[in-house]
């Protein structure tokens, strides 16, 4: 493999790897508040696209659409935390995970039945799909994007975590939802505003995905949410450092198996899925989680 | 027990002695999920067919039942149980991915249900099976068709992309490799991928380092249009032909530009479409879609009649053993995809074409006979 193929790969590598880090922050957000491994992740990502789609279809510029499709996610979210989780608050653990695979069979057959199974093509405006050749490598503009946007809400994720009110009151809630309402914080809340926080992050994950593949189905969110849950659990579900840094381990290594194993190309996912148990064989939390009964984020 | 007895002999009884019986055909499609437009495009023919011929010459009327399997396996399979046991379907129609058709056939198989196939193309879908038929032909054909297109027309080396999730993609590249290399082509490499992938940059960084004349890409458009678009992206100069599983108008959507000389061996053309039955069927599906008709359509147009004519051969429609042996027996059947004759494997023995993508457009370049 001569070193333009090489630092190819790695670009590739770099632009799958920021792709998961992106989806996997707001399954993280969601997990570390409310122990909640939110399987409809994926799903309100594939909303949030959708809602780009038909926003930026009807005429809507583009960065309009984007905003739009954010609050059609986070609306998503929102109602989907009213109607199916709130009722079973204090059920167990179990029962909500349940919901939310139902939710997520729920979202998936209804864009299929309202639109179809068949691929939309997803269109963006050029500066978003540009592509940068430099000696012989090929950059597409997403690459430089995505990193760069992923790396901002990381920093606002923190930001509204560790330096605001409400960032406390969602850092008090992942330890004690019962003691925090005696405390006098509307617990509803500011749970909601952690589903309206993930299901943002999940849209625009969403976003970026079409716009790099440029294909969109009701059910464009089942294979990367699974992705983006593994590099969550990967980095320590419930930290969000570590759901970036979890994500660009698992986009490299797809890319690596693929590159330098080419017959073995079929087994990428088998790959970074293996590297996922033996990560946690050694390490149980993940790569940067603590222990959950006592630390979040 | 006896309660349950009466009520068996007396609902035999009444079925025994009512007339203009409603015979009924399950379909199993993927109406939804990655391969979607195949499902739709396929029940889209499916609807012309049976517009034009719902009644048995006995006068009995044929009942559609329709199912969707989401392009899986599992449910694929499930759906075709549903239709034996709780439907008691005469005969299946189904499924378009040969990985689906597979999970299918030892079902219909096990039940006695004669089950035709209008486009699953792997050899092995068939193999053993007494009661699975298929109207379309098989990937050895398929993939030397592709081999030897290319090869002819100055593609000397090539890199075989593989889908190793779906049986058909790896029983065209087996069929490219092997008239290729007979034919006195280079092949410099495979890559595999898996459908429902988005990202193939590794995959075509990998195909550019190569320089190959011609890319044989042999899974479905899903991928085939994101892929050619990545690839154009990263500057591969390469040609690409693949199979029927990339002729979708999704490819030329998707892929845009990128999709500009992409080839591929399919089962129907309608420019090339010059039989009565064709240009019947042409007709009606343009009257009604206003879209070009495509091969999965008039595929299935085509098995469903052959369910017709083998059960109109039977003195008893509804008697799966005597449609079965006379699917199995159908010889010179004037369909819309050309003339099909039943090999004793249960294939079909027909022409192909080789179409290119045109100025956005899917245009006719050649037939090829078996």
């Amino acid at each position: 493999m001569d070193i333009t193929t090489f630092m190819q790969q790695m670009i590739n590598g770099i632009s799958l790897g920021s792709m998961y880090a992106l989806i996997a922050i707001g399954y993280t957000l969601v997990y570390g508040v409310l122990r909640l491994i939110n399987f409809a992740h994926g799903d309100i990502m594939m909303v949030g696209a959708f809602a780009a789609y038909f926003a930026h279809a009807s005429g809507i510029p583009f960065g309009l659409a984007v905003i739009l499709a954010i609050i059609a996610a986070m609306v998503t979210g929102i109602l989907t935390d009213k109607i199916a989780y709130k009722p079973l608050r204090n059920a167990p653990k179990i029962s909500l995970l349940i919901t939310a695979i139902g939710i997520s069979f729920f979202l998936e057959n209804l864009f299929n039945v309202l639109f179809g199974g068949v691929p939309k093509a997803f269109s963006a405006p050029n500066y978003l799909t540009k592509i940068i050749h430099f000696h012989g490598i090929v950059i597409p503009m997403t690459v430089i994007i995505i990193p760069v946007v992923t790396l901002i809400l990381l920093f606002i994720m923190l930001w509204i975590l560790n330096k605001t009110k409400y960032g406390m009151a969602i850092r008090s809630l992942a330890f004690d939802i019962p003691t925090v309402k005696l405390m006098g914080i509307n617990a509803d809340f500011i749970i909601m505003l952690v589903f309206a926080m993930g299901s943002g992050l999940a849209a625009i994950g969403g976003i970026f995905y079409a716009i790099s593949y440029p294909s969109i189905d009701p059910l464009m969110g089942v294979i990367v949410g699974l992705k983006a849950f593994a590099a969550a659990v990967l980095g320590g579900i419930g930290s969000v450092t570590g759901a970036v840094l979890g994500g660009f381990i698992l986009g490299f290594t797809e890319i690596v198996v693929v590159a330098f194993m080419p017959e073995l190309g079929g087994y990428k996912d088998a790959f970074a899925f293996v590297f996922l148990i033996l990560v946690l064989l050694f390490k149980p939390t993940g790569i940067m989680g603590q222990d959950l009964e006592r630390s979040r984020f | 027990m006896k309660k349950i007895t009466t009520i068996v002999a007396t609902a035999a009884l009444i079925a025994s002695v009512s007339y203009a019986k409603e015979i009924k055909i399950g379909v199993v499609l993927p109406l939804t999920g990655p391969i979607a437009a195949f499902g739709q495009t396929s029940n889209d023919g499916l609807k012309i067919a049976y517009a034009e011929r719902h009644k048995l010459k006995n006068g009995d009327k044929i009942k559609l039942i329709v199912l969707d399997d989401r392009g899986d396996k599992v449910e694929a399979a499930t759906a075709t149980k549903r239709l034996i046991d709780k439907n008691h379907v005469t005969a299946i129609l189904g499924e378009v991915a040969s990985s689906n058709s597979m999970a299918m056939a030892p079902i219909a198989e096990r039940s006695k249900t004669p089950m035709i196939t209008h486009a699953s193309t792997n050899p092995r879908v068939t193999k053993g099976k007494k009661f699975v038929t298929r109207a379309c032909f098989i990937d050895p054909f398929q993939g030397a068709i592709q081999a030897n297109y290319a090869y002819d027309h100055g593609y000397k080396t090539a890199v075989i992309v593989t889908d190793a999730k779906q049986d058909y993609s790896v029983g065209v590249s087996k069929a490219f490799k092997k008239a290729y290399l007979k034919r006195g082509g280079k092949i410099l490499g495979r890559v595999i991928i898996n459908s429902g992938d988005k990202d193939f940059n590794a995959q075509v960084s990998t195909i550019k380092s190569k320089h190959p004349d011609i890319v044989d890409f042999t899974g479905y458009y899903p991928e085939a249009a994101l892929m050619v678009r990545q690839a154009r992206a990263m500057g591969v100069k390469a040609a690409f032909i693949g199979g029927d599983g990339v002729g979708f108008p999704e490819l030329i959507k998707i892929a845009g530009k990128a999709a500009e000389g992409f080839m591929y061996s399919d089962h129907f053309n309608e420019a090339a479409a010059t039989s009565p039955a064709a240009k019947a069927y042409v007709d009606a599906f343009h009257a009604k879609y206003h879209k070009p008709a495509d091969s999965m359509g008039a595929l299935a147009a085509d098995a469903y009649n052959m369910i017709l004519d083998a059960m109109n051969k039977c003195s008893n429609p509804a008697d799966k053993i005597c449609v079965n042996k006379n699917l199995r027996d159908t010889k010179n059947f004037q369909g819309v995809t050309g003339v099909i004759n039943i090999d004793k494997n249960g294939d079909a023995v027909k022409s192909g074409v080789v179409n290119v993508v045109r100025n956005g457009k899917f245009a006719y370049l050649t037939t090829v006979n078996p």
